[in-house]
């Protein structure tokens, strides 16, 4: 795990499925849709290595942005001038709720595809997952699951952007086969619904 | 809640019709005011001279400029480019009932380039001051709130300072979100002569870099309640020989504010003549080149009228007060005050979340150097009743 990871917020609502997150950021320093994220949970009282927290892991389905009074006042304003809008852009740190979709966990520092025994700790960190982490994590695609199963998700849109973010984890030479593997996964899950299969085998083939 | 909100209504109906019938009764003397602002501008320099003389070393009403006292004079045109930089600050004070002793400034600034279609700066900047000689003030006291608000003071202008060396080429205008007095200089015979003499020789020291790089300085006060041009008006009304002490005080104007005059005198975006702040602080900053005069000025469509403080190297120079005028409108065009300082205060503020987090902080700390932190009785017994919930059966 990365040594000094840069919090993306702190978990405001959160159940077994998913939870969501405030921060203020500058627009630049926006996590993407379909990053994966970890927000850590009570600990573990059955297993685990002592020093290793136990995380639920999941994936950007939202970004919003909520506004304030200067926000509004800038944009009922006539004429903002240029500096005055990269201000709000690029310097003015903005509410912005992040939600997720839990797709698995880490408990006793081992990465699992099931949903976590308990949600996340009200007002616990949210982090993104390093390049290790995501490998690691994306080793068992059973995580696909939960999202061709989710509800209120664009489950296409999220596969690929997760994929790809998957993909691009893994060493160069091994990312064809990742993508691969991914692809079979989603045509064992999707076997009984081939419009559905071929859409997203389409959408891995661009990956 | 702790406050009977019942037994409080008859008190709050009966402000409400108070202060209606206040308004109505100040509004009634701005014509007044008006004809007597007419009147006063007729005055000859000596006039003004021998009159202020006979009001005596204890006046503290304004004093006129070279500018003619009735002027209301149009906005200028804005350069295409500026340098436009603010900064605020806030406080945390020291409280003896924490674990610790200690207070923070934090100081929140913005630099903006106004015509260069750039970013701006964006800064944030905590002090935690925590050393003997920082708490203490020369009479072996902790020191008070005015002590903390004028180290606020002194870090906001050092900033200005500091951007300001940093702009490439002029012209530039530097805002502070108050008056350009430094009021801890009326504090000796409580905190003692030299720690006074220290605080406003550091603030004179970044009044004097910022006078190097001929920076217009200006401190901005929305919605001021100063009343120092109507007490003018009431020294020139007076006849002669009954100037005094105490006919000084009793002024028609009393519980007036200037802003109701000039509200009533300034069309949007003009501002009023220069006048000369009479505070007894001034003397001393005059005393280093520094004195400082202000105008009144209405920001915008309504009838808001804002206070803007600037120094004699501003005041005397046409240049330099037209970048005021024309910078602070356009500053304010949107936000009504300059956004550069409703910026640098968002970055500044330090909110109690902000407080409690540094007092958790500041428990570990104490803790990994093996004290265990503890507040006082007070404090603990506060914290017990400060999230009182009412049991139902």
């Amino acid at each position: 795990m990365s040594e000094t990871p840069s919090s993306i917020g702190r978990v405001t609502r959160c159940s077994i499925r998913g939870f969501a997150g405030a921060t203020q950021l500058p627009e630049t320093a926006f996590p993407s849709f379909g990053d994966f994220c970890r927000a850590e949970m009570r600990p573990s009282q059955t297993a685990g290595k002592a020093d290793a927290a136990d995380y639920a892991v999941g994936l950007i389905y939202d970004l919003s942005v909520q506004d304030d009074e200067l926000a509004r006042q800038l944009a009922a304003a006539d004429e903002p001038t240029a500096e005055q809008l990269l201000d709000s852009q690029l310097r003015r740190s903005i509410p912005v709720e992040i939600s997720a979709l839990t797709v698995g966990h880490r408990v006793g520092g081992a990465w699992l595809a099931g949903l976590p025994p308990q949600p996340p700790l009200t007002l616990s960190r949210i982090y993104l997952l390093d390049g290790d982490e995501v490998r690691a994590f994306t080793r068992d695609l059973r995580f696909l699951r939960h999202i061709l199963a989710a509800d209120a998700v664009s489950q296409e849109d999220l596969l690929e952007a997760s994929l790809q973010r998957a993909a691009l984890a893994q060493p160069a030479p091994a990312r064809d086969e990742f993508v691969l593997r991914a692809g079979r996964e989603c045509a064992r899950r999707l076997g009984h619904d081939l419009p559905r299969l071929e859409a997203i085998l389409e959408r891995l083939h661009e990956l | 809640m702790s406050l009977d909100l019942p037994r409080v209504l008859p008190q709050i109906q009966q402000m409400g019709e108070t202060a209606a019938r206040r308004f109505r009764e100040l509004a009634q003397r701005v014509p007044q005011a008006r004809a007597a602002l007419g009147a006063a501008a007729g005055l000859a320099p000596d006039e003004w001279a021998r009159r202020l003389e006979r009001a005596g070393k204890d006046w503290r009403g304004a004093r006129p400029s070279h500018e003619p006292l009735d002027s209301a004079r149009p906005a200028p045109p804005h350069p295409d480019r500026l340098d436009v930089i603010g900064a605020d600050g806030s406080q945390v004070y020291p409280d003896r009932h924490a674990a610790a002793l200690y207070f923070l400034v934090n100081i929140g600034s913005l630099h903006l380039i106004h015509g260069s279609g750039q970013p701006p700066s964006a800064a944030s900047v905590p002090r935690l001051r925590f050393e003997e000689g920082d708490l203490f003030d020369d009479f072996h006291g902790l020191i008070g709130a005015e002590a903390v608000q004028a180290e606020r003071d002194i870090a906001e202008m050092a900033e200005l300072a500091r951007l300001a060396s940093a702009v490439a080429a002029p012209p530039s205008l530097a805002l502070l979100d108050n008056g350009l007095l430094l009021w801890i200089a009326l504090e000796e015979r409580e905190i003692g002569r030299t720690r006074v003499e220290a605080y406003l020789k550091r603030y004179w020291s970044s009044m004097k870099e910022l006078k190097s790089h001929a920076v217009a300085l200006a401190g901005f006060v929305d919605r001021p309640r100063s009343a120092d041009v109507l007490s003018l008006l009431h020294l020139a009304e007076l006849p002669w020989e009954e100037i005094d002490r105490d006919r000084l005080r009793q002024t028609p104007y009393l519980g007036l504010a200037d802003r109701a005059l000039f509200a009533d005198r300034l069309a949007p975006g003009q501002r009023s003549a220069l006048f000369v702040d009479g505070s007894p602080v001034n003397k001393r900053f005059d005393a280093e080149g520094f004195q400082v005069f202000f105008f009144y000025l209405r920001t915008g469509a309504d009838d808001s009228i804002a206070r803007v403080d600037v120094p004699a190297w501003v005041a005397e120079e046409p240049d330099l007060i037209d970048i005021v005028h024309a910078g602070i409108l356009e500053q304010c065009r949107i936000t009504g005050i300059p956004y550069v300082l409703v910026r640098a205060h968002e970055l500044a503020v330090v909110g109690q979340g902000d407080r409690e987090r540094l007092d958790d902080l500041l428990g570990i700390e104490l803790v990994r150097n093996g004290i265990a932190p503890r507040g006082s009785r007070k404090a603990e017994s506060k914290r017990w009743t400060s999230q009182r919930k009412r049991h139902s059966l």
